[in-house]
């Protein structure tokens, strides 16, 4: 079970942003929907979870309102902003760089 | 936008907190609800599904607060909580508050007033228009003593034809005293007579009417004036309807054309009325006569140095051309501000250095107090920091409790300064600082903040990493908070008390060699006695007494009238009496001797007296005889001569019954016989040797100068007499103003005010530095005594005398005493040379000085250890080892 302290710092920020860029998502459906995508591999827990939307919210990535959640219950929605959308463009460049240069260093030597 | 965005975030998170806070636990309340309906839904039972759900998203309270520290909001919020709790803290301890914010105060006064001045003196900006590119030009006559020398006019006309660096240059005379006539008493207004171009080179302009033009400035054209703010509001009452108005200064018409702007002062505080020169083209071109200031304006972007070059050039070829007159005479500028900070600037930096070691002593006093407290604190921070406190947090609050004792101390310090300032500037002499004001402003209050935040940062940071840095479970688990901070703590605060004494021997030291120098000024024989003299100064307008016969009549009937008061011993006159003027010499020629090369040969000081002057002032007679009744007009010509000139212009011979004449070998000679030799008099500063110097009778001689000092020797205290020698003079003449009645130890004072204020400054300075250090002293040991109760009581009860006792607490006392002393000598052995400057009659090495400082501070050591000596001695045994 991959614990939040084993993701390279920021990665979470990432795959958060990726997840809201689809559609609007409260914290439960986020945590979820990471687990599913990365088939389990993923946990994401909650003590970072919620400080990491707030944090998001707050640097203006996301944005976050109320609405009705899928079982009829108020719920706290985030969805990406436009600034967000430009910084999750780049972070994804920016990890797609990465893990290329992890891999091809894994590779040759 | 994003910027806005996060930042109306946070205000709604620090202004709307109960809405932010319900939503934040809406938001976490549904993530548990979700969860537990998913585990209900994968077939466990409502019991299992929620402790499932809460033990997967951990501590509730946990995750708030790392969303609200998310939202930053914190920030503010932990400040007023940090700052609400720092106050209770301090309420808690009132003598602990109370002594810091009073140590602190010290600290911080001194330095915000020392900066005050610093900052009127060498920082604020000059009342002139691009004021730094204004310089003053001098002439270096280092050749005959004066390497300061007042330029003569043909040399200024030169510069100012010849020059390629100044955009203007502009000459002001010592105008000399205008005695403002007409209307009310005889009032004397100094006035400086100006080029026309004067107040365009300054850049300055005038509140009313208009400025000089050139042709205000060519000799016969009608007289014109302009005062100064003050004159207009102080002796015509601000009258708007002024320029126009005639007035009579030295009984002729002046026409007033304008009147400067308020504070507008130029060349010194003195000046209330420029006039324009009117120098005749013959003027102009004289090179002997070196009487005027200079001031220049360089064009933008030229170096000081090339200036100088330019002038030394221009010198240079003025020697060539004339020879006689302008042999080894140089020329050089000096910015404006250095001109008029001068010599205080060096004074003043020592001062603000002394100041930062009042303030350190201070801080380290101040942070030692803070250790201790925080060996009291340390298990309540180690308690915070187990319920989850981050090592930050503990370190922010413990930081905000030194700030805030900093910012009590700093806001109790600049009521102190505020107090203080005005007090300062008044002990500082006009020489000082002429054209500034000390006071306080937002520079003075913006430095007082900056400083008690750096004091506060400085002092708090040592106690909060030691606190912050501590072993959980070990110093919870230590019994009482005495032994807290443990052996790590204990030396941090004997460095602590080591760097305060070693700061202290360096003030004490410094004022040491000050005091002492003072004293030597004092005691020095400046050649004449200050006690129960009267001064003042009756300058004759030259329109009255244009005929010498009057003048001499004038001196005749005074002198007798004055003479002749009871309580009056002697009265004389002088053209300046000793601390009035440096210069005031002429070229002499000696008989029987060669002539010398020009620029050889010998210029002493002259002085213009009466008869009975030397008795007046009680100058010594070396030998030879003083003036008498025959030494008057139409006998032979004779003078007195210092010892100086004796020594330097007859070599060894006896110059009595010798001749001399003055002027140039050229012009026919008028011989003056020395009728006597007199003891040096210190003229131009207590400090400062004499110059060979010659007297003569008033009788005798028609000088360019006049005596105007009347010199009045009493027997009891001279200001009694004032009035009577006051009316003495108006029964000679009702409408001779009379100037600067004084008695002449006022000179002496004013002549030593600068080094006055700056050895008492540095005495206040250094006394402030001992009590400091002596309070570190006893508070470190006195907390060991405390720490160390139980120790004490084994050691008694197994048979420890009081006397060993009392052994351990003096031999700590001494030891950090020896060896703070031992750096501070060293560091102040390196450090007093930046003294030297005011130092008279003592080496900045003194021995005497440095051994003396040093058994004062042991003294003070030594009653600092005794009182918690004492305690630890009285100590019962039983109770210190059931202390717990």
């Amino acid at each position: 079970m991959s614990k939040p302290t084993d993701l390279v710092q920021g990665t979470l920020d990432l795959l958060i942003l990726k997840t809201v860029a689809l559609e609007p998502m409260h914290g439960w459906a986020i945590a979820q929907r990471i687990r599913q995508v990365s088939g389990n591999v993923l946990q994401v827990n909650q003590g970072a979870l919620y400080p990491a939307l707030h944090r998001l919210e707050q640097q203006g990535w996301i944005q976050a309102e109320w609405g009705e959640s899928e079982n009829n219950r108020r719920a706290k929605y985030y969805s990406l902003t436009k600034a967000g959308k430009k910084y999750l463009q780049k972070e994804e460049a920016n990890w797609e760089r990465l893990s290329a240069a992890i891999g091809l260093v894994l590779k040759t030597v | 936008m994003r910027r806005l965005k996060s930042a109306t975030h946070r205000f709604r998170s620090l202004f709307r907190k109960n809405v932010v806070e319900s939503e934040l636990d809406q938001e976490l309340r549904f993530h548990l609800e979700r969860q537990v309906a998913e585990n209900l839904a994968a077939g466990m039972t409502p019991e299992e599904a929620r402790r499932a759900a809460m033990r997967e998203f951990g501590g509730v309270e946990q995750v708030k607060e790392e969303c609200r520290d998310e939202r930053r909001v914190n920030f503010f919020e932990t400040v007023i909580q940090d700052v609400s709790y720092g106050l209770r803290t301090l309420r808690k301890n009132p003598g602990f508050a109370f002594f810091a914010v009073a140590v602190l105060a010290l600290g911080i006064a001194a330095s915000t007033a020392i900066f005050s001045i610093a900052d009127a003196v060498l920082v604020r900006s000059l009342p002139y228009r691009n004021a730094e590119r204004l310089v003053m030009v001098w002439e270096d006559s280092s050749a005959y003593g004066f390497p300061h020398d007042t330029p003569a006019l043909g040399n200024f006309s030169d510069w100012k034809a010849r020059n390629e660096v100044f955009e203007d240059m502009a000459a002001t005379s010592f105008g000399g005293a205008f005695n403002l006539t007409g209307d009310g008493n005889p009032q004397e207004i100094l006035g400086r007579s100006v080029t026309a171009n004067l107040f365009s080179v300054l850049g300055a302009s005038v509140a009313l009417g208009r400025d000089f033009r050139a042709e205000d400035d060519i000799p016969g054209a009608a007289h014109v004036a302009i005062l100064s703010h003050k004159l207009w509001v102080e002796r015509f009452g601000g009258d708007p309807q002024i320029v126009g108005k005639e007035m009579r200064f030295n009984f002729e018409k002046y026409t007033v054309i304008g009147v400067m702007q308020l504070g507008f002062q130029f060349p010194d505080r003195e000046a209330e009325l420029w006039v324009p020169a009117q120098f005749t083209k013959e003027r102009l071109s004289n090179h002997g006569n070196h009487f005027l200031e200079v001031v220049g304006r360089l064009k933008p972007g030229v170096p000081l140095k090339t200036a100088n070059a330019n002038l030394a050039t221009i010198a240079k070829q003025i020697e060539k051309e004339h020879p006689d007159e302008n042999a080894k005479i140089g020329a050089f500028a000096v910015p404006l501000r250095e001109e008029i900070s001068g010599d205080s600037r060096p004074a003043i930096l020592v001062l603000v250095g002394a100041a930062c070691f009042v303030l350190l002593i201070a801080c380290a006093n101040v942070a030692n107090l803070l250790l201790a407290r925080a060996s009291g604190r340390r298990r309540e921070m180690a308690m915070r920091l187990t319920l989850g406190a981050s090592r930050g947090r503990v370190i922010r609050q413990m930081l905000t409790e030194s700030l805030l004792l900093a910012l009590l101390g700093g806001a109790a310090g600049l009521v102190l300064a505020f107090w203080g300032i005005p007090f300062l500037a008044s002990l500082i002499p006009a020489g000082i600082a002429p054209l500034s004001k000390s006071e306080v402003n937002t520079h003075v209050l913006l430095f007082g903040l900056a400083v008690s935040i750096a004091t506060g940062t400085l002092f708090g940071v040592f106690p909060a990493l030691r606190v912050s840095g501590v072993d959980l479970s070990s110093s919870l688990k230590q019994g009482g908070g005495r032994d807290g901070v443990g052996t790590g703590g204990r030396r941090l605060r004997d460095v602590l008390v080591v760097c305060e004494v070693a700061l202290a021997i360096v003030l004490l030291s410094g004022a040491a060699l000050m005091i002492r120098s003072l004293e030597n000024l004092y005691h020095l024989d400046p050649g004449f006695r200050a006690e129960h003299v009267l001064v003042m100064r009756t300058p004759l307008p030259r329109q009255k007494y244009e005929e010498f016969a009057a003048r001499k009549a004038f001196y005749d009937e005074v002198l007798e009238r004055v003479g002749n008061l009871p309580g009056v011993v002697a009265a004389g006159y002088t053209t300046w009496v000793p601390l009035t003027n440096t210069g005031g010499a002429t070229g002499i020629l000696i008989e029987n001797q060669p002539v010398p090369p020009p620029g050889q040969r010998p210029i002493p000081n002259v002085r213009i007296v009466s008869k009975d002057y030397t008795r007046a002032l009680t100058m010594k007679l070396i030998r030879g005889r003083l003036f008498d009744e025959h030494d008057g007009t139409g006998t032979q010509a004779v003078a007195l001569i210092n010892e100086t000139m004796a020594r330097q212009c007859w070599h060894g011979e006896d110059p009595i019954g010798r001749r001399f004449t003055r002027g140039g070998p050229t012009e026919k000679p008028e011989w003056v016989t020395v009728a006597g030799i007199v003891g040096d008099v210190h003229q131009a500063g207590l400090d400062v040797p004499a110059r060979p110097e010659m007297y003569m009778p008033y009788e005798q001689q028609d000088f360019g100068y006049e005596p105007e000092y009347l010199v009045v020797r009493t027997v009891g205290e001279p200001m009694v007499l004032a009035g009577t020698v006051r009316k003495g003079v108006w029964a000679v003449d009702k409408e001779q103003p009379v100037a600067d009645v004084m008695p002449l130890e006022n000179l002496v004072d004013d002549n030593l005010a600068a080094r006055r204020v700056q050895a008492s400054l540095l005495g206040g300075f250094a006394g402030m530095a001992l009590l400091l250090a002596a309070l570190g002293i006893y508070a470190v040991l006195s907390f060991a005594v405390t720490q160390r109760t139980q120790e004490i009581g084994v050691r008694v009860a197994l048979g420890a005398a009081p006397g060993d006792v009392l052994h351990l607490i003096f031999s700590h006392g001494l030891k950090l005493f020896v060896i703070g002393a031992a750096a501070g000598l060293t560091a102040a052995l390196a450090m007093s040379r930046v003294l030297l400057h005011s130092l008279y009659g003592v080496s900045a090495t003194d021995p005497a000085s440095f051994v003396g400082v040093t058994i004062l501070l042991a003294g003070v050591t030594l009653l600092a250890c005794y009182i918690p000596a004492r305690r630890a001695m009285r100590m019962d045994p039983m109770r210190s080892l059931r202390y717990e």
